[in-house]
Protein backbone atom coordinates (compact mmCIF):
# COMPACT_ATOMS: atom_id res chain seq x y z
CA UNK A 1 0.00 0.00 0.00
CA UNK A 2 1.34 3.60 -0.94
CA UNK A 3 2.05 6.25 1.62
CA UNK A 4 -0.56 8.17 0.00
CA UNK A 5 -3.36 5.38 0.59
CA UNK A 6 -2.59 5.18 3.99
CA UNK A 7 -2.87 8.67 4.94
CA UNK A 8 -6.05 8.45 3.01
CA UNK A 9 -7.26 5.96 5.44
CA UNK A 10 -6.01 7.89 8.06
CA UNK A 11 -7.91 10.53 6.87
CA UNK A 12 -10.97 9.82 6.50
CA UNK A 13 -11.02 7.42 9.32
CA UNK A 14 -10.47 10.67 11.39
CA UNK A 15 -13.19 12.27 9.00
CA UNK A 16 -15.74 9.51 9.72
CA UNK A 17 -14.74 9.48 13.33
CA UNK A 18 -17.40 11.89 14.91
CA UNK A 19 -19.98 9.58 12.81
CA UNK A 20 -19.16 6.52 14.35
CA UNK A 21 -19.36 8.22 17.71
CA UNK A 22 -23.06 9.02 16.47
CA UNK A 23 -23.24 5.35 15.80
CA UNK A 24 -22.34 4.26 18.59
CA UNK A 25 -24.61 6.43 21.10
CA UNK A 26 -27.88 4.42 18.96
CA UNK A 27 -26.10 1.21 18.27
CA UNK A 28 -24.41 0.32 21.54
CA UNK A 29 -25.69 3.05 23.92
CA UNK A 30 -29.81 2.87 23.37
CA UNK A 31 -29.58 -0.48 21.37
CA UNK A 32 -30.95 1.14 18.92
CA UNK A 33 -30.59 0.57 14.83
CA UNK A 34 -30.60 3.60 13.06
CA UNK A 35 -30.50 3.65 9.70
CA UNK A 36 -31.40 7.61 9.94
CA UNK A 37 -27.56 8.37 9.60
CA UNK A 38 -27.63 7.51 5.86
CA UNK A 39 -29.52 10.63 5.52
CA UNK A 40 -28.31 12.41 8.08
CA UNK A 41 -24.92 12.51 7.36
CA UNK A 42 -25.65 14.11 4.04
CA UNK A 43 -28.01 16.08 5.52
CA UNK A 44 -24.82 17.93 7.59
CA UNK A 45 -22.94 18.27 4.78
CA UNK A 46 -25.79 20.33 2.48
CA UNK A 47 -27.11 22.46 5.22
CA UNK A 48 -23.54 23.43 5.75
CA UNK A 49 -22.68 23.47 2.43
CA UNK A 50 -25.80 25.80 1.31
CA UNK A 51 -25.48 28.37 3.89
CA UNK A 52 -21.58 28.79 3.61
CA UNK A 53 -22.29 29.39 -0.23
CA UNK A 54 -24.66 32.06 0.87
CA UNK A 55 -21.93 33.78 2.59
CA UNK A 56 -22.40 32.02 6.04
CA UNK A 57 -19.04 31.41 7.95
CA UNK A 58 -17.90 28.28 7.79
CA UNK A 59 -17.30 27.62 11.73
CA UNK A 60 -20.98 28.77 11.98
CA UNK A 61 -22.21 26.85 9.37
CA UNK A 62 -21.49 23.60 11.43
CA UNK A 63 -24.06 24.46 14.25
CA UNK A 64 -26.77 24.53 11.84
CA UNK A 65 -25.86 21.37 10.35
CA UNK A 66 -25.68 20.03 13.94
CA UNK A 67 -29.33 21.38 14.95
CA UNK A 68 -30.22 20.14 11.67
CA UNK A 69 -28.90 16.51 12.58
CA UNK A 70 -30.76 16.55 16.11
CA UNK A 71 -33.67 17.40 14.40
CA UNK A 72 -33.79 14.64 11.97
CA UNK A 73 -32.87 12.03 14.93
CA UNK A 74 -35.73 13.06 17.17
CA UNK A 75 -38.34 12.61 14.56
CA UNK A 76 -36.89 9.04 14.10
CA UNK A 77 -36.81 8.76 17.80
CA UNK A 78 -40.55 10.39 18.13
CA UNK A 79 -41.69 7.50 15.67
CA UNK A 80 -40.28 5.26 17.76
CA UNK A 81 -41.10 6.01 21.34
CA UNK A 82 -44.29 8.02 20.87
CA UNK A 83 -45.54 6.15 17.98
CA UNK A 84 -44.52 2.79 18.73
CA UNK A 85 -43.12 2.38 15.07
CA UNK A 86 -40.45 -0.39 15.27
CA UNK A 87 -37.09 1.15 15.89
CA UNK A 88 -35.27 -0.10 12.29
CA UNK A 89 -38.27 0.79 10.38
CA UNK A 90 -39.03 4.44 11.82
CA UNK A 91 -35.45 5.35 11.19
CA UNK A 92 -35.79 4.28 7.79
CA UNK A 93 -38.77 5.93 7.58
CA UNK A 94 -36.85 9.21 8.21
CA UNK A 95 -33.58 8.04 6.28
CA UNK A 96 -35.80 7.68 2.94
CA UNK A 97 -38.12 11.23 3.55
CA UNK A 98 -34.30 12.86 4.34
CA UNK A 99 -33.45 11.90 0.72
CA UNK A 100 -36.04 14.49 -0.38
CA UNK A 101 -35.42 16.78 2.46
CA UNK A 102 -31.48 16.80 1.05
CA UNK A 103 -32.92 17.68 -2.29
CA UNK A 104 -35.10 20.12 -1.45
CA UNK A 105 -31.86 21.88 0.77
CA UNK A 106 -29.37 21.72 -1.87
CA UNK A 107 -32.45 22.68 -4.57
CA UNK A 108 -30.47 19.70 -6.57
CA UNK A 109 -28.57 16.47 -5.62
CA UNK A 110 -25.16 18.52 -4.98
CA UNK A 111 -23.64 21.95 -4.03
CA UNK A 112 -20.12 22.60 -4.94
CA UNK A 113 -17.96 24.85 -2.59
CA UNK A 114 -15.00 25.10 -4.91
CA UNK A 115 -13.45 28.50 -3.71
CA UNK A 116 -16.01 29.33 -0.73
CA UNK A 117 -13.71 29.21 2.03
CA UNK A 118 -14.17 26.07 4.49
CA UNK A 119 -12.85 25.44 8.29
CA UNK A 120 -9.76 23.88 7.29
CA UNK A 121 -8.62 27.35 5.00
CA UNK A 122 -7.41 28.96 8.51
CA UNK A 123 -4.06 26.01 8.79
CA UNK A 124 -3.75 25.76 4.84
CA UNK A 125 -2.87 29.48 4.57
CA UNK A 126 -0.61 29.13 7.67
CA UNK A 127 1.23 26.64 5.10
CA UNK A 128 0.35 23.34 6.03
CA UNK A 129 -0.41 21.05 3.46
CA UNK A 130 -4.09 20.58 2.62
CA UNK A 131 -4.03 16.39 4.08
CA UNK A 132 -2.71 17.65 7.32
CA UNK A 133 -4.84 20.53 8.03
CA UNK A 134 -7.78 18.71 7.07
CA UNK A 135 -6.26 15.78 9.97
CA UNK A 136 -5.43 17.87 12.49
CA UNK A 137 -9.25 19.72 11.87
CA UNK A 138 -10.40 16.46 11.97
CA UNK A 139 -8.44 15.40 15.06
CA UNK A 140 -9.52 18.64 17.10
CA UNK A 141 -13.13 18.03 16.48
CA UNK A 142 -12.96 14.30 17.49
CA UNK A 143 -10.94 14.80 20.64
CA UNK A 144 -13.32 17.63 21.62
CA UNK A 145 -16.57 15.33 21.07
CA UNK A 146 -15.06 12.32 22.33
CA UNK A 147 -14.34 13.84 25.66
CA UNK A 148 -17.80 15.81 25.89
CA UNK A 149 -19.11 11.99 25.23
CA UNK A 150 -16.75 10.76 28.28
CA UNK A 151 -18.08 13.25 29.95
CA UNK A 152 -21.76 13.37 29.33
CA UNK A 153 -21.64 9.61 29.61
CA UNK A 154 -21.07 9.88 33.55
CA UNK A 155 -23.47 12.32 33.92
CA UNK A 156 -27.43 11.55 35.81
CA UNK A 157 -28.78 12.26 32.35
CA UNK A 158 -25.70 9.79 30.48
CA UNK A 159 -26.44 7.16 32.95
CA UNK A 160 -30.18 7.37 32.32
CA UNK A 161 -29.41 6.81 29.03
CA UNK A 162 -27.25 4.00 29.54
CA UNK A 163 -29.77 2.74 31.50
CA UNK A 164 -32.44 2.86 29.09
CA UNK A 165 -30.09 0.82 26.21
CA UNK A 166 -29.91 -1.93 29.03
CA UNK A 167 -32.95 -2.49 31.01
CA UNK A 168 -36.04 0.53 30.52
CA UNK A 169 -38.63 -1.43 32.39
CA UNK A 170 -36.11 -0.67 35.36
CA UNK A 171 -35.32 2.74 34.53
CA UNK A 172 -38.67 4.14 33.75
CA UNK A 173 -39.40 2.28 37.39
CA UNK A 174 -36.64 4.42 39.08
CA UNK A 175 -38.66 7.56 37.36
CA UNK A 176 -36.49 8.42 34.21
CA UNK A 177 -38.85 8.82 31.01
CA UNK A 178 -37.39 6.52 28.62
CA UNK A 179 -39.33 8.23 25.53
CA UNK A 180 -37.52 11.25 26.52
CA UNK A 181 -34.28 9.35 26.54
CA UNK A 182 -34.76 7.54 23.19
CA UNK A 183 -36.12 11.16 21.59
CA UNK A 184 -33.02 12.85 22.57
CA UNK A 185 -30.11 10.11 22.52
CA UNK A 186 -31.21 9.23 18.82
CA UNK A 187 -31.24 13.34 18.61
CA UNK A 188 -27.52 13.93 19.78
CA UNK A 189 -26.45 10.63 17.40
CA UNK A 190 -27.84 12.25 14.70
CA UNK A 191 -26.19 15.28 15.34
CA UNK A 192 -22.80 13.78 15.45
CA UNK A 193 -23.15 12.61 12.18
CA UNK A 194 -24.85 15.76 10.50
CA UNK A 195 -21.47 17.45 12.11
CA UNK A 196 -19.34 14.54 10.59
CA UNK A 197 -21.05 15.24 7.11
CA UNK A 198 -20.59 19.04 7.10
CA UNK A 199 -17.14 18.09 7.75
CA UNK A 200 -16.36 15.73 5.42
CA UNK A 201 -18.14 17.92 2.58
CA UNK A 202 -15.97 21.06 3.43
CA UNK A 203 -12.94 18.45 3.04
CA UNK A 204 -13.94 17.27 -0.40
CA UNK A 205 -15.59 20.31 -1.21
CA UNK A 206 -18.95 19.24 -1.95
CA UNK A 207 -21.71 17.82 -0.60
CA UNK A 208 -24.02 14.73 -2.62
CA UNK A 209 -27.30 13.47 -1.73
CA UNK A 210 -25.65 10.54 -2.20
CA UNK A 211 -22.86 10.26 0.08
CA UNK A 212 -24.87 8.88 2.89
CA UNK A 213 -25.22 5.39 1.96
CA UNK A 214 -23.93 2.76 3.20
CA UNK A 215 -22.88 5.29 6.47
CA UNK A 216 -24.26 2.95 8.76
CA UNK A 217 -22.64 -0.65 7.62
CA UNK A 218 -19.51 1.66 7.85
CA UNK A 219 -20.34 2.74 11.20
CA UNK A 220 -21.78 -0.86 12.81
CA UNK A 221 -17.94 -2.06 10.89
CA UNK A 222 -15.86 0.44 12.81
CA UNK A 223 -17.80 0.06 16.13
CA UNK A 224 -17.26 -3.69 15.92
CA UNK A 225 -13.60 -3.75 15.07
CA UNK A 226 -12.87 -1.39 17.59
CA UNK A 227 -14.68 -3.31 20.32
CA UNK A 228 -12.96 -6.73 19.11
CA UNK A 229 -9.51 -5.55 19.18
CA UNK A 230 -10.08 -3.30 22.13
CA UNK A 231 -12.88 -4.52 24.63
CA UNK A 232 -13.71 -2.75 27.43
CA UNK A 233 -16.59 -2.72 29.92
CA UNK A 234 -15.94 1.41 30.30
CA UNK A 235 -18.14 3.23 28.63
CA UNK A 236 -14.71 6.08 28.25
CA UNK A 237 -12.68 3.37 27.17
CA UNK A 238 -15.09 1.95 24.27
CA UNK A 239 -15.23 5.61 22.93
CA UNK A 240 -11.66 5.79 22.46
CA UNK A 241 -11.93 2.21 21.12
CA UNK A 242 -14.43 3.11 18.14
CA UNK A 243 -12.49 6.17 17.33
CA UNK A 244 -9.54 3.67 16.81
CA UNK A 245 -11.86 1.41 14.96
CA UNK A 246 -13.32 3.93 12.72
CA UNK A 247 -9.24 4.26 11.61
CA UNK A 248 -8.88 0.53 11.17
CA UNK A 249 -11.89 0.08 9.45
CA UNK A 250 -10.41 2.82 6.56
CA UNK A 251 -7.50 1.32 6.54
CA UNK A 252 -8.65 -2.79 5.65
CA UNK A 253 -10.72 -0.76 2.83
CA UNK A 254 -7.59 0.92 2.02
CA UNK A 255 -5.76 -2.69 1.65
CA UNK A 256 -8.36 -4.55 0.24
CA UNK A 257 -8.61 -2.13 -2.95
CA UNK A 258 -4.89 -2.21 -3.39
CA UNK A 259 -5.41 -6.21 -3.59
CA UNK A 260 -3.97 -7.25 -7.50
CA UNK A 261 -4.87 -10.86 -8.35
CA UNK A 262 -3.87 -11.98 -12.33
CA UNK A 263 -5.42 -8.45 -13.73
CA UNK A 264 -7.94 -8.65 -10.79
CA UNK A 265 -8.55 -5.87 -8.69
CA UNK A 266 -11.05 -4.31 -6.63
CA UNK A 267 -12.72 -1.10 -7.45
CA UNK A 268 -14.01 1.77 -5.19
CA UNK A 269 -17.49 0.67 -6.34
CA UNK A 270 -17.11 -2.63 -4.55
CA UNK A 271 -16.78 -0.85 -1.53
CA UNK A 272 -19.75 -1.37 0.06
CA UNK A 273 -19.62 -4.93 -0.52
CA UNK A 274 -16.56 -5.31 1.41
CA UNK A 275 -17.73 -3.28 3.82
CA UNK A 276 -21.07 -5.80 4.41
CA UNK A 277 -18.46 -8.89 4.41
CA UNK A 278 -16.08 -6.77 7.27
CA UNK A 279 -19.52 -6.36 9.28
CA UNK A 280 -20.20 -10.07 8.88
CA UNK A 281 -16.93 -11.09 9.86
CA UNK A 282 -16.68 -8.40 13.19
CA UNK A 283 -19.85 -9.54 14.25
CA UNK A 284 -19.16 -13.19 14.46
CA UNK A 285 -15.22 -13.30 15.54
CA UNK A 286 -16.24 -13.13 18.73
CA UNK A 287 -18.57 -15.77 18.99
CA UNK A 288 -15.67 -18.16 17.17
CA UNK A 289 -13.76 -16.92 20.05
CA UNK A 290 -15.76 -18.65 22.22
CA UNK A 291 -16.33 -21.71 19.55
CA UNK A 292 -19.37 -22.79 17.95
CA UNK A 293 -22.50 -24.60 18.93
CA UNK A 294 -22.30 -22.44 22.44
CA UNK A 295 -25.26 -20.33 22.97
CA UNK A 296 -24.87 -16.60 24.10
CA UNK B 1 -51.75 5.71 52.06
CA UNK B 2 -53.08 3.80 49.19
CA UNK B 3 -56.40 4.08 48.38
CA UNK B 4 -57.80 1.92 45.16
CA UNK B 5 -61.74 2.83 44.32
CA UNK B 6 -63.86 0.73 42.29
CA UNK B 7 -61.20 -0.18 39.87
CA UNK B 8 -61.93 -2.50 36.82
CA UNK B 9 -59.97 -3.66 34.41
CA UNK B 10 -61.01 -5.28 30.93
CA UNK B 11 -58.66 -7.28 28.27
CA UNK B 12 -60.12 -7.63 24.88
CA UNK B 13 -62.67 -5.18 25.90
CA UNK B 14 -65.37 -4.54 22.94
CA UNK B 15 -64.80 -8.64 21.59
CA UNK B 16 -66.02 -11.89 22.29
CA UNK B 17 -63.02 -12.28 24.14
CA UNK B 18 -63.94 -9.50 26.62
CA UNK B 19 -61.89 -10.71 30.12
CA UNK B 20 -62.84 -8.64 33.34
CA UNK B 21 -59.10 -9.07 35.03
CA UNK B 22 -60.31 -6.82 37.73
CA UNK B 23 -63.80 -5.96 38.40
CA UNK B 24 -64.93 -3.17 41.02
CA UNK B 25 -61.94 -3.77 43.07
CA UNK B 26 -61.63 -1.50 45.89
CA UNK B 27 -58.74 -1.25 48.50
CA UNK B 28 -57.24 1.10 51.50
CA UNK B 29 -53.94 0.30 52.70
CA UNK B 30 -53.16 1.74 55.82
CA UNK B 31 -49.89 3.64 56.27
CA UNK B 32 -46.95 1.52 57.74
CA UNK B 33 -48.97 -1.78 56.69
CA UNK B 34 -47.89 -4.63 55.26
CA UNK B 35 -50.36 -6.73 53.06
CA UNK B 36 -50.08 -9.91 51.19
CA UNK B 37 -51.75 -10.42 48.07
CA UNK B 38 -52.69 -13.92 47.13
CA UNK B 39 -54.36 -15.61 44.25
CA UNK B 40 -54.03 -18.05 41.74
CA UNK B 41 -52.40 -17.61 38.11
CA UNK B 42 -55.23 -15.22 36.38
CA UNK B 43 -56.63 -14.10 39.14
CA UNK B 44 -55.85 -10.34 38.58
CA UNK B 45 -53.41 -9.79 41.68
CA UNK B 46 -50.78 -8.62 38.88
CA UNK B 47 -52.90 -6.58 36.74
CA UNK B 48 -53.90 -4.69 40.45
CA UNK B 49 -50.48 -4.28 40.68
CA UNK B 50 -49.80 -2.62 37.23
CA UNK B 51 -52.74 0.02 38.25
CA UNK B 52 -51.06 0.82 41.56
CA UNK B 53 -47.24 1.09 39.73
CA UNK B 54 -48.88 2.67 36.30
CA UNK B 55 -47.77 0.16 33.66
CA UNK B 56 -51.61 -0.28 32.79
CA UNK B 57 -54.26 2.36 33.50
CA UNK B 58 -58.03 0.65 35.21
CA UNK B 59 -60.94 0.96 32.62
CA UNK B 60 -62.80 2.27 35.41
CA UNK B 61 -62.56 3.61 39.37
CA UNK B 62 -59.41 5.66 40.95
CA UNK B 63 -55.91 4.86 42.58
CA UNK B 64 -55.12 7.50 45.32
CA UNK B 65 -51.59 7.61 46.59
CA UNK B 66 -51.00 9.99 50.03
CA UNK B 67 -54.50 11.50 48.83
CA UNK B 68 -53.22 12.42 45.28
CA UNK B 69 -55.07 11.11 42.59
CA UNK B 70 -52.57 9.42 40.15
CA UNK B 71 -54.88 7.38 38.39
CA UNK B 72 -53.74 8.92 35.03
CA UNK B 73 -50.11 9.42 36.24
CA UNK B 74 -47.54 8.19 33.71
CA UNK B 75 -45.43 5.02 35.15
CA UNK B 76 -42.33 7.21 35.58
CA UNK B 77 -44.01 10.15 37.61
CA UNK B 78 -45.55 7.55 39.90
CA UNK B 79 -41.85 6.14 40.15
CA UNK B 80 -41.54 9.03 42.66
CA UNK B 81 -43.47 7.40 45.40
CA UNK B 82 -43.17 4.03 44.56
CA UNK B 83 -40.05 1.52 45.15
CA UNK B 84 -40.52 -1.51 42.83
CA UNK B 85 -39.00 -5.34 43.02
CA UNK B 86 -39.75 -7.60 39.58
CA UNK B 87 -40.16 -11.48 40.11
CA UNK B 88 -37.88 -11.68 37.59
CA UNK B 89 -34.38 -11.03 39.31
CA UNK B 90 -32.62 -9.73 36.14
CA UNK B 91 -35.22 -6.82 35.51
CA UNK B 92 -34.21 -4.68 38.25
CA UNK B 93 -31.01 -4.12 37.65
CA UNK B 94 -28.82 -2.57 34.66
CA UNK B 95 -26.56 -5.64 33.85
CA UNK B 96 -23.69 -3.33 32.33
CA UNK B 97 -23.79 -1.14 34.98
CA UNK B 98 -21.90 -1.68 38.31
CA UNK B 99 -23.33 -2.15 41.52
CA UNK B 100 -22.36 1.82 42.64
CA UNK B 101 -23.71 2.75 39.33
CA UNK B 102 -27.54 0.92 39.44
CA UNK B 103 -27.39 2.30 43.22
CA UNK B 104 -26.71 5.84 41.95
CA UNK B 105 -29.84 5.52 39.48
CA UNK B 106 -31.82 4.11 42.16
CA UNK B 107 -30.51 7.01 44.78
CA UNK B 108 -32.51 9.60 41.82
CA UNK B 109 -35.08 7.87 41.62
CA UNK B 110 -38.18 10.64 41.13
CA UNK B 111 -35.77 13.16 40.47
CA UNK B 112 -35.04 15.23 37.23
CA UNK B 113 -31.28 13.88 35.56
CA UNK B 114 -29.32 16.68 35.38
CA UNK B 115 -25.93 17.12 33.58
CA UNK B 116 -24.07 17.08 37.64
CA UNK B 117 -22.55 13.64 37.66
CA UNK B 118 -24.17 10.75 37.94
CA UNK B 119 -21.75 9.11 40.53
CA UNK B 120 -20.83 11.39 43.13
CA UNK B 121 -17.98 10.06 45.81
CA UNK B 122 -20.12 10.68 49.01
CA UNK B 123 -22.70 8.69 47.62
CA UNK B 124 -19.82 5.69 47.01
CA UNK B 125 -19.28 6.04 50.73
CA UNK B 126 -22.91 5.82 51.47
CA UNK B 127 -23.68 3.32 49.41
CA UNK B 128 -20.97 0.84 51.09
CA UNK B 129 -21.95 1.67 54.43
CA UNK B 130 -25.82 0.73 53.68
CA UNK B 131 -24.34 -2.38 52.09
CA UNK B 132 -22.59 -2.84 55.06
CA UNK B 133 -25.15 -3.01 57.26
CA UNK B 134 -26.82 -5.93 55.29
CA UNK B 135 -24.36 -8.14 55.47
CA UNK B 136 -24.84 -8.96 51.76
CA UNK B 137 -20.59 -9.13 51.06
CA UNK B 138 -21.92 -6.49 48.22
CA UNK B 139 -19.93 -3.39 50.05
CA UNK B 140 -16.56 -4.50 48.33
CA UNK B 141 -17.80 -5.19 44.96
CA UNK B 142 -19.44 -1.62 44.20
CA UNK B 143 -17.33 -1.40 41.20
CA UNK B 144 -18.26 -4.78 39.31
CA UNK B 145 -20.94 -5.21 36.91
CA UNK B 146 -24.67 -5.95 38.32
CA UNK B 147 -24.23 -8.74 35.50
CA UNK B 148 -22.04 -10.63 37.46
CA UNK B 149 -23.74 -11.34 40.68
CA UNK B 150 -26.33 -14.07 41.25
CA UNK B 151 -29.66 -14.22 41.06
CA UNK B 152 -30.63 -13.65 44.42
CA UNK B 153 -27.46 -11.08 45.04
CA UNK B 154 -29.29 -9.05 42.04
CA UNK B 155 -32.57 -9.28 43.77
CA UNK B 156 -31.03 -8.37 46.95
CA UNK B 157 -29.37 -5.16 45.45
CA UNK B 158 -32.68 -4.47 43.73
CA UNK B 159 -34.26 -4.76 47.58
CA UNK B 160 -31.60 -1.95 48.68
CA UNK B 161 -32.48 0.26 45.41
CA UNK B 162 -36.05 0.37 46.08
CA UNK B 163 -35.94 1.72 49.53
CA UNK B 164 -32.74 3.95 49.06
CA UNK B 165 -35.05 7.02 48.53
CA UNK B 166 -37.89 5.70 51.35
CA UNK B 167 -40.87 5.24 49.16
CA UNK B 168 -44.08 6.19 50.25
CA UNK B 169 -45.21 2.31 48.85
CA UNK B 170 -42.97 -0.21 48.13
CA UNK B 171 -44.36 -2.57 45.48
CA UNK B 172 -43.06 -6.27 45.74
CA UNK B 173 -44.33 -8.42 42.34
CA UNK B 174 -43.90 -11.98 43.25
CA UNK B 175 -40.42 -10.93 44.39
CA UNK B 176 -39.04 -14.47 45.08
CA UNK B 177 -41.17 -16.75 43.21
CA UNK B 178 -37.91 -16.98 40.60
CA UNK B 179 -35.51 -18.00 43.31
CA UNK B 180 -34.50 -21.34 44.99
CA UNK B 181 -36.69 -21.75 48.61
CA UNK B 182 -33.55 -21.29 50.23
CA UNK B 183 -32.45 -17.74 48.86
CA UNK B 184 -35.80 -16.77 48.92
CA UNK B 185 -35.99 -16.98 52.63
CA UNK B 186 -33.32 -14.84 53.14
CA UNK B 187 -34.90 -12.31 50.47
CA UNK B 188 -37.91 -12.69 52.26
CA UNK B 189 -36.03 -11.77 55.65
CA UNK B 190 -34.01 -8.65 53.81
CA UNK B 191 -37.54 -7.47 52.95
CA UNK B 192 -38.50 -7.46 56.92
CA UNK B 193 -35.22 -5.60 57.86
CA UNK B 194 -35.73 -2.75 55.43
CA UNK B 195 -39.59 -2.21 55.91
CA UNK B 196 -39.06 -2.54 59.17
CA UNK B 197 -36.28 0.06 59.20
CA UNK B 198 -37.83 2.47 57.40
CA UNK B 199 -41.45 1.64 58.35
CA UNK B 200 -42.18 1.24 54.72
CA UNK B 201 -46.29 0.72 53.77
CA UNK B 202 -45.80 -2.20 51.65
CA UNK B 203 -48.05 -4.30 49.16
CA UNK B 204 -46.67 -7.88 48.25
CA UNK B 205 -48.12 -10.05 45.62
CA UNK B 206 -47.65 -14.19 45.81
CA UNK B 207 -48.83 -17.11 45.21
CA UNK B 208 -47.32 -18.83 48.12
CA UNK B 209 -49.75 -19.32 50.46
CA UNK B 210 -46.80 -20.12 53.26
CA UNK B 211 -45.47 -16.88 52.78
CA UNK B 212 -48.40 -14.82 52.97
CA UNK B 213 -49.54 -16.27 56.14
CA UNK B 214 -46.04 -15.73 57.70
CA UNK B 215 -45.09 -12.31 56.43
CA UNK B 216 -47.15 -9.09 56.68
CA UNK B 217 -50.18 -7.68 58.93
CA UNK B 218 -52.98 -8.37 56.24
CA UNK B 219 -53.69 -10.82 54.08
CA UNK B 220 -56.20 -10.07 50.79
CA UNK B 221 -57.48 -12.93 48.77
CA UNK B 222 -58.12 -12.30 45.03
CA UNK B 223 -60.13 -14.49 42.08
CA UNK B 224 -61.65 -13.87 39.89
CA UNK B 225 -60.60 -10.08 39.73
CA UNK B 226 -62.08 -10.19 43.08
CA UNK B 227 -61.47 -9.43 46.54
CA UNK B 228 -62.62 -13.03 47.91
CA UNK B 229 -61.05 -12.59 51.70
CA UNK B 230 -59.17 -10.01 53.43
CA UNK B 231 -57.18 -10.99 57.02
CA UNK B 232 -56.05 -9.07 59.62
CA UNK B 233 -53.11 -10.28 61.64
CA UNK B 234 -54.70 -11.74 64.39
CA UNK B 235 -57.23 -13.84 62.39
CA UNK B 236 -54.33 -14.47 59.56
CA UNK B 237 -52.41 -15.94 62.41
CA UNK B 238 -55.22 -18.80 63.54
CA UNK B 239 -55.11 -19.64 59.89
CA UNK B 240 -52.97 -22.80 58.27
CA UNK B 241 -52.19 -23.41 54.39
CA UNK B 242 -54.88 -25.82 54.90
CA UNK B 243 -57.52 -23.83 55.89
CA UNK B 244 -56.52 -21.08 53.51
CA UNK B 245 -57.09 -23.72 50.44
CA UNK B 246 -60.31 -24.90 51.68
CA UNK B 247 -61.85 -21.60 52.01
CA UNK B 248 -60.28 -21.06 48.40
CA UNK B 249 -62.12 -24.44 47.23
CA UNK B 250 -65.43 -23.14 48.79
CA UNK B 251 -64.92 -19.51 46.97
CA UNK B 252 -64.89 -21.04 43.66
CA UNK B 253 -66.80 -23.69 44.11
CA UNK B 254 -68.53 -25.19 40.43
CA UNK B 255 -66.16 -22.89 38.79
CA UNK B 256 -63.62 -25.66 37.61
CA UNK B 257 -59.86 -25.91 37.62
CA UNK B 258 -59.45 -26.37 40.99
CA UNK B 259 -56.81 -29.17 41.05
CA UNK B 260 -55.04 -27.01 39.17
CA UNK B 261 -54.83 -24.17 41.77
CA UNK B 262 -54.25 -26.99 44.47
CA UNK B 263 -50.71 -27.54 42.16
CA UNK B 264 -50.21 -24.31 41.60
CA UNK B 265 -50.86 -22.77 45.13
CA UNK B 266 -49.57 -25.58 47.56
Amino acid sequence: MSLYAFQGAVSLGLGYGLMVLGVYITFRVLDFPDLTVDGSLPLGGAVSSVLISRGLDPFLSLLPAFLAGFLAGTVTGFLSARLKILNLLASIITMTALYSVNIRVMGGPNVSLINEPTVFLPLRGLGLSPMLSSNLVFLGFILVIASLLIWLMKTEYGQALIATGDNPKMITSLGVNTSFTVVTGVGLSNALVALSGALIAQNQGSADVGSGIGTIVAGLASIVIGETLFPSRRVSAAIVAVVLGSFLYRLVIALALNVRFKGFSLTASDLQLITAALVVAALILPRLKRGFGEKK
Amino acid sequence: MLKIRRISKYFGKGTVNEVAAIRNLSLEVRPGEFVCVIGSNGAGKTTLLNCVSGTIIPDEGEVLLDGRDVTRWPEHERAALIGRVFQDPLSGTCASMSIEENLALANRRGKRRTLARGLKSAERALFAQILGKLDLGLEVRLGDPAGLLSGGQRQALTLVMATLQRPTLLLLDEHTAALDPKTAGLIMDLTLELVERDKLTTFMITHNMQQALNYGDRLVMIHNGEIILDLGRTEKERLTVGDLLDHFNESKNGLGGVLNDRLVLG
